[in-house]
Formats: C-alpha cells, sequence, structure tokens
C-alpha cells in the first residue's frame, strides 16, 4: 500500500515540476495569436504595451517590438522568425515572464504570439500615433498613394504564344490619383497589344486593373526580367508622385517546329571489314526519322566507288513518307572489284534537306589473287627444278 | 668439221671418258651438268661401254643414253676369254649402238690393258669398226700398276698384243705405274691420270678440228701413227711467262711430261707438234727452226699452231721405233705366264698325288 501512495505522489510532483515549461511553451497559454501591421499595437491586462515598430523580409526574418510596462523603461527587441517563445522573454516589474514568438514575416505586417500566465487577456489594440500622422492631421491634406502589382497569367512562354499582363492598382492614400500614366517597358522581340499609357482617375480607396497582351514573337528563348512598370500621377493638388510595380521573372522557351529530320546509316555486313574482291557482300541501310514531323518524300541517292557494282538490290529507293521515329531499311547486294580502300556514300534528301553517311571497307585479293604473284615466281623455280631434276635424271644411269 | 667418236670400254675406259665429258664443261665443276652443255672442239659423240653396270654407274658427267650395259652380271672379271665370248655375243647389240651415232672420221678406243672387258673388247672392236667405218682408229690403252699382279701383266700382254695384229691407226700408251707420281694414293693418281688424258685428247681433238696458222690434220695423225711400231704417247708442256716457244716445243719431249716413259730423241720415229697460245709468244720462225732442229734427231715432224688466248701449250704427240718398257713388261708378263703355269701343273700334281691315297677305296659307311 505504501509503495503505491509514494509513486503517485511522486508522479504529481513530477507533473507540477513540468506545468511551467508547458505553460512557457505551450498553446494553452497564448495572450496573443495573430497578425499585426508595423505601427500597430496591443495592451495586456492594461499595462503591458506591445507596439511593432519594423519588420524585415530579408532573412534572417525578424520583426521588432518596442514594449513599454508599469515601472520599466522602454524596450526594443528583435524576435527571428521560428526562434522559438523561449528565447525571446520579457520581464515584467513585478517578476512575471511573457515569451514573444514570430510566426510569419509579411511585408509591412508580422504574424506573432505572445505567451505568458494563462489568466491574461489582450485588453486593447491600437494605432501607433506617428510623427506623419500627426503632420498629415496637422494640414489635413489628402494625398494618393498608388500600389501597382504586376501579374503574368503564365510565367513561361513559348515562342508565338501571347502573355496576358495585369495591372492592379489600388489607391491607399486618402486622395483621387489622376493624370496617370503607365510607362511599361518590353522586351525584345515581344509587343505589348493593347497596353494603356493613361489611366483614368482612381479615387483614395479605389482598386483599377487593366491588362494587356504581350506576344511573343520572335524573342530569344531565354529567361528575362520584366522592368517595374513605373506610374506617374498627381494629387488633386497637383503634386507628383510615382510608385513602381516589382519586377516579373518571363521564361521565354524555344518554339517546337514540326520537322521531319532524317537519318541514314550504311552498313556494310564483313568479317573484320575486310571484303574480297569479286565476292558478293551485303550492305543494310537504314533511314531514321529522328525528327518530330512527318518526311515528304524521301529519295536516296548513293555514291559508289567505280569499281563497286550493285549485284542485287535497289540502292536508290525512293519512299513517299516516313513517320517520326520511324524507319525504313533496306539491303542491297554489292560487289567490289579493286583491292584497297573504299568509302561508299549515302545520300538522303528530303523536302529541302539531306542528309548523308558512309562507310567504309577494305577490299582484299581473294586467296587465288593474292598468291598469284607468288605462283608466277614460283614458276621459274619449279621450271629450274625440272629442268634440274630432268638433267639429273639424264646423268643418272 | 670432224666427226669424232670416243669410246670409253671397261672401268678404267668409262671413267677416262666420264673425264672427257668433264672437261667438255669448260671444267666448272661438279654441278656445270646442270646448267652447261659439253662443248667439244668438234662433233663428238661418246659411248661408255662395259659389262660392269656398277662402273656404269659410278660415272658422273656422261649421259646416261651414253652408257651402254654388255649385259653380263657382274663384269667379266679380268678373264678375257670370257670377255671376248660377251662381246661376241653383244656385237650386234654393240655395233647398232655406235651406229646409231652416225658415221665417223677418227674413232678412240680408250680402255685398260689390264682388266677383262676393256682389254677384250678393244682388239675386237677394231675389227668391227675397221669393217664398219672409213676411219681413223686410235686406241688409248691404259697400262696396269705393275704390283697389280701377274693376270694384269698377262692380260695385258695379250691385249696388246691383238691390238696391233688388229692393226689400227695407232696406240698410245698411258702407263699408270709411270704417272703414279701424280698423287699419293691410288684414287686421286687415278683421277689425276684421267684428267690429264682427258685434256689432251681433248687438246689434240681442238686441233684437228681448228683452222691452223699452221695445219697438220688426219692424214699428218695417220703418217704420225704409221711410224715406228705404231705405239706412241703423249707429252706435253705449258710455259710459264718468258719461255720461248723453243723451249716449250721442247718441254712437251721432256720424259717427265710424257704419259708412258719413253726418250723421244733416241727411241722417237715419227712425232706430231700442236702449238697453241698468244700469237705473241707464237714466233713462227722460231718454231720453224725448232722443228727443224727435232726433225733430224726425231725424224719427221708435223706441226701444228694454233692460236688461241693464253700462254703457249704444246702438245706433241709421236711413236716409237723401240720400246724398251713394254719389253721388260713383256718379259715381266712371260714370267708369270711361265711361273703361273709351272705353279699350276704342280698344285695339280699334288692334287693328283693326294688323290692318289684314296684310289681304289671307297667309302665305308
Ligand atoms: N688410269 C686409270 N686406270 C684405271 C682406272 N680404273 C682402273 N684402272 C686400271 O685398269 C685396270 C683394270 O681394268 P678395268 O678397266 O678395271 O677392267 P674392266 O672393267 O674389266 O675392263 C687396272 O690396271 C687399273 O689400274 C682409272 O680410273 N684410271
Amino acid at each position: 500500500m505504501n509503495s503505491v501512495r509514494i509513486l503517485v505522489i511522486a508522479t504529481i510532483f513530477v507533473f507540477m515540476l513540468l506545468i511551467p515549461v508547458v505553460v512557457a511553451s505551450g498553446n494553452d497559454s497564448y495572450i496573443f495569436d495573430n497578425e499585426l501591421q508595423v505601427n500597430e499595437g496591443i495592451t495586456i491586462e492594461t499595462s503591458i504595451h506591445i507596439e511593432v515598430v519594423d519588420v524585415n523580409r530579408i532573412p534572417p526574418e525578424r520583426a521588432k517590438f518596442r514594449i513599454t510596462s508599469y515601472q520599466k523603461p522602454e524596450r526594443t527587441i528583435t524576435v527571428f522568425r521560428e526562434d522559438g517563445p523561449q528565447v525571446n522573454k520579457y520581464e515584467t516589474y513585478r517578476g512575471t515572464s511573457i515569451y514573444f514568438d514570430v510566426i510569419g514575416v509579411y511585408s509591412d505586417s508580422v504574424q506573432f504570439s505572445v505567451s505568458g500566465p494563462s489568466n491574461w487577456r489582450v485588453t486593447d489594440y491600437y494605432d501607433v500615433e506617428t510623427e506623419e500622422d500627426l503632420e498629415e492631421v496637422a494640414d489635413a491634406v489628402t494625398v494618393p498613394k498608388l500600389k501597382i502589382t504586376r501579374t503574368l497569367d503564365i510565367a513561361s512562354v513559348q515562342q508565338g504564344q501571347t502573355v496576358k499582363v495585369t495591372f492592379k492598382i489600388k489607391n491607399e492614400g486618402n486622395g483621387t490619383a489622376s493624370e496617370i500614366e503607365l510607362d511599361e517597358s518590353t522586351i525584345t522581340g515581344a509587343y505589348m497589344e493593347g497596353c494603356p499609357a493613361s489611366l483614368n482617375d482612381i479615387a483614395a480607396g479605389a482598386t483599377e486593373r487593366v491588362s494587356y497582351d504581350l506576344k511573343i514573337i520572335d524573342a530569344e528563348p531565354g529567361t528575362y526580367e520584366l522592368n517595374p512598370t513605373l506610374l506617374n500621377y498627381k494629387s488633386e493638388s497637383g503634386a507628383s508622385y510615382s510608385s513602381e510595380s516589382t519586377s516579373n521573372v518571363l521564361v521565354i522557351v524555344a518554339e517546337e517546329v514540326l520537322v521531319p529530320e532524317l537519318g541514314i546509316k550504311v552498313t556494310i555486313e564483313s568479317d573484320d571489314d575486310v571484303i574480297t574482291c569479286g565476292d558478293r557482300f551485303p550492305a543494310i541501310i537504314r533511314i531514321d526519322n529522328i525528327g518530330n514531323a512527318t518526311s515528304g518524300r524521301v529519295t536516296i541517292k548513293s555514291h559508289l566507288p567505280d569499281d563497286v557494282r550493285v549485284a542485287d538490290g535497289e540502292i536508290d529507293p525512293v519512299y513517299e513518307s516516313i513517320k517520326p521515329g520511324d524507319f525504313v531499311e533496306y539491303d542491297v547486294t554489292m560487289i567490289a572489284y579493286e583491292p584497297g580502300k573504299h568509302i561508299i556514300k549515302m545520300d538522303v534528301l528530303w523536302a529541302d534537306a539531306e542528309a548523308s553517311a558512309s562507310a567504309e571497307f577494305w577490299a582484299e585479293l581473294s586467296g587465288f589473287d593474292k598468291y598469284y604473284i607468288y605462283i608466277l615466281a614460283a614458276i621459274p623455280i619449279v621450271l629450274i627444278l625440272l629442268w634440274l631434276i630432268k638433267r639429273r635424271r639424264e646423268y643418272s644411269f | 668439221m670432224l666427226n669424232i667418236l670416243v669410246l670409253g670400254l671397261g672401268q678404267c675406259g668409262n671413267r677416262i671418258l666420264d673425264s672427257i665429258n668433264s672437261e667438255a664443261f669448260g671444267g666448272n665443276g661438279m654441278f656445270a651438268k646442270y646448267y652447261s652443255n659439253q662443248k667439244f672442239p668438234a662433233s663428238v659423240k661418246t659411248i661408255a661401254i662395259n659389262t660392269a653396270i656398277n662402273d656404269l654407274k659410278g660415272l658422273k658427267c656422261t649421259l646416261a643414253k651414253d652408257r651402254f650395259h654388255v649385259p653380263h652380271l657382274h663384269g667379266v672379271g679380268a678373264n678375257r676369254t670370257l670377255g671376248k665370248k660377251v662381246f661376241e655375243d653383244n656385237k650386234e647389240l654393240i655395233m647398232g649402238e655406235i651406229d646409231k651415232r652416225g658415221s665417223f672420221d677418227l674413232i678412240f678406243i680408250i680402255t685398260s690393258t689390264a682388266g677383262g672387258s676393256g682389254s677384250s673388247f678393244a682388239p675386237r672392236l677394231v675389227e668391227e669398226l675397221k669393217a664398219a667405218y672409213n676411219a681413223q682408229i686410235v686406241c688409248i690403252a691404259v697400262l696396269p700398276f705393275r704390283e697389280e699382279g701377274s693376270i694384269s701383266l698377262q692380260n695385258t700382254a695379250f691385249c696388246i698384243k691383238e691390238l696391233i695384229e688388229e692393226k689400227p691407226n695407232g696406240i698410245l700408251l698411258v702407263d699408270n705405274q709411270y704417272l703414279k707420281k701424280y698423287a699419293g694414293d691410288i684414287k686421286s693418281a687415278y683421277d689425276k691420270i684421267n684428267e690429264t688424258t682427258a685434256r689432251r685428247l681433248l687438246f689434240l681433238i681442238e686441233a684437228l678440228n681448228s683452222e691452223m696458222l699452221m695445219v697438220t690434220d688426219l692424214g699428218d695423225l695417220k703418217t704420225v701413227m704409221n711410224g715406228g711400231v705404231g705405239i706412241g704417247t703423249m707429252g706435253f708442256y705449258e710455259s710459264d711467262n718468258g719461255n720461248t716457244v723453243k723451249s716449250t716445243i721442247l718441254g712437251s719431249f721432256k720424259p717427265s711430261g710424257l704419259l708412258f716413259p719413253a726418250n723421244v730423241y733416241t727411241e722417237g720415229a715419227r712425232a706430231m707438234l700442236i702449238i697453241k697460245g698468244n700469237k705473241k709468244y707464237l714466233d713462227l720462225d722460231m718454231i720453224n727452226k725448232t722443228i727443224e732442229e727435232l726433225s733430224t734427231e726425231v725424224g719427221q715432224v708435223f706441226k701444228g699452231v694454233l692460236v688461241k688466248k693464253g700462254p703457249a701449250k704444246v702438245l706433241s704427240l709421236f711413236t716409237l721405233n723401240s720400246i724398251p718398257e713394254l719389253d721388260s713388261l713383256y718379259a715381266s708378263a712371260a714370267d708369270a705366264i711361265r711361273t703361273e703355269k709351272v705353279k699350276r701343273e704342280e698344285s695339280k700334281k699334288q692334287l693328283d698325288n693326294a688323290f692318289a691315297c684314296i684310289e681304289e677305296l671307297e667309302p665305308i659307311y
């Protein structure tokens, strides 16, 4: 019985030890978990003020927070994304800790969480009063602020295709933008069709969409960066402003041309590439369509050495067509009459293209021909021998 | 052109004939017969005749068709009586073989006198040839080494006697015994004797068949051979450069250059001199003078001068009035015959005595 009780107590004790750790990193004790714009702030338990000062998307992605609390001086901390809550701790005057964790960094906002005692709550959301705001309020001037975003419907195009380019222009200011001029440059070999040079006025808070066709006519294949689009516009008071879109990347891939492409191959069948003069030997000719289109009429033209004759078969046939990936093969029987090196050249002609191949072989005199000279040389020797034998016999009794 | 027949009889005759055939190749050695032809200084036909087939087989430079085997197994030994019988039995064959070769102006018969075949065939051939051809017949008789024995001597004695009886135009002697000096062993001596004899014979044939500056001919030969006892021999001398033609001529009479020992100055009957060589060595006046001088001592001397390249060479051919060497040979032969006869009678007597012991007895079994 005793031992069971000890085990239960020990287990409880271990749990108690683990709880603060769970609070510090667990989800249950999130005080805040949301996105805040730069210059927005939250108040926790009416006394701790947290404001987003700055965000930075260039890795390491981070956000800078300004924290003020009762009886403590203002402090700024920088939290790196994915650092985890433990390392980013803020301690209050009373000694309670809260933890920061940055989950996502955007162009002017940050998603982050603040964890701490589970009964703590966010008590207020507020905007930080910047000097600029104060100024605007003071002057009560209306200013248009156009934000332009450019998107391409496809990022990779083939020669001859058209890319639809869309501008989304949002007036984020508080005044109407007028005399809006759109300055769009393009890449060589591409032509803009229906790209407006000027736009209608855009009221504060309004969004305008404009698109045009970018025709890729004869641009070299490759990866291009489209320069940012420049917007020049004026406020009601006549002040000039401009803004730029980001740049876009466009990949132009080579146009797939459908053409037949023929390859020819000549194979002479012989033992160790030597052919005997006067003997018939086979040659195999194969024409492959390695292109991507069916060929038209295919003509084959042979160029044989003077002493080589075709004994059997048609060496220059004509084919009406060869499908892509397909081939034709035929064989002829030939005879070479002279010894030495021979080259057989074959041309294949189609449409207005041609290809050629050649095969080499050696021709040798046949056994008899080869020894002919020796036999010739042997004749006098044999005659002399016969003569000697005859003489010997004449003198032997 | 002269038509000449050279017959070599028996082993000795065959071999001298073979030497003649060999010399006719121009002395080009053993292999000449495989590529060259014999070049005789005239139209010369040769036949080697023998009863011993092995002797014919041993010849080297004589055409097979010119070797005639008289069928008689293993020869006749040294038996002249048997030889004569074999000749008689094959006379038609032998004469037929000779007849195939046409007609002749001059016939040489070469034989040893001591053997069986040659010595018995030679006299009979002289007889037959004289009957069949109108040709001069000169016998060249080779005398044996004296130590060869009594049969050789007997055969020689009878052979020469029979030859003389058949009256050939002449007999030229070649004496093995005398020429033994040529070499240490018999085989080399034979070769040397044969070669020397062959060369002299060819020299003579060439001279008889040539256009000569001073002419000697078959008629002269006949006259010379008719001189004395019809037996003679040949001498030869080749000048060293610087020798006068006179000393060369006299050299050819020197006994050391003769084929048979004789003294030309004391025993010579008639002579023929054939002088051959480069014209610059041949002082005709000196030749005439020398011959004149010789004639006073030797008797009739015929001369022929043959202009050919090379140093002066002289062949002398002569007949003798008396032949002391032959006389002594005959004496020895007679002795041998007599001794043989006595020995044989004694042997017979001994055998008869021995047989007498068993006379009137019968074998008892
Ligand atoms: N010079 C010479 N004499 C020879 C030769 N062969 C054998 N003789 C001699 O001839 C004699 C024997 O006669 P051979 O011709 O052999 O007898 P055949 O064949 O029965 O006539 C002997 O006196 C030998 O010395 C030879 O080649 N040259």
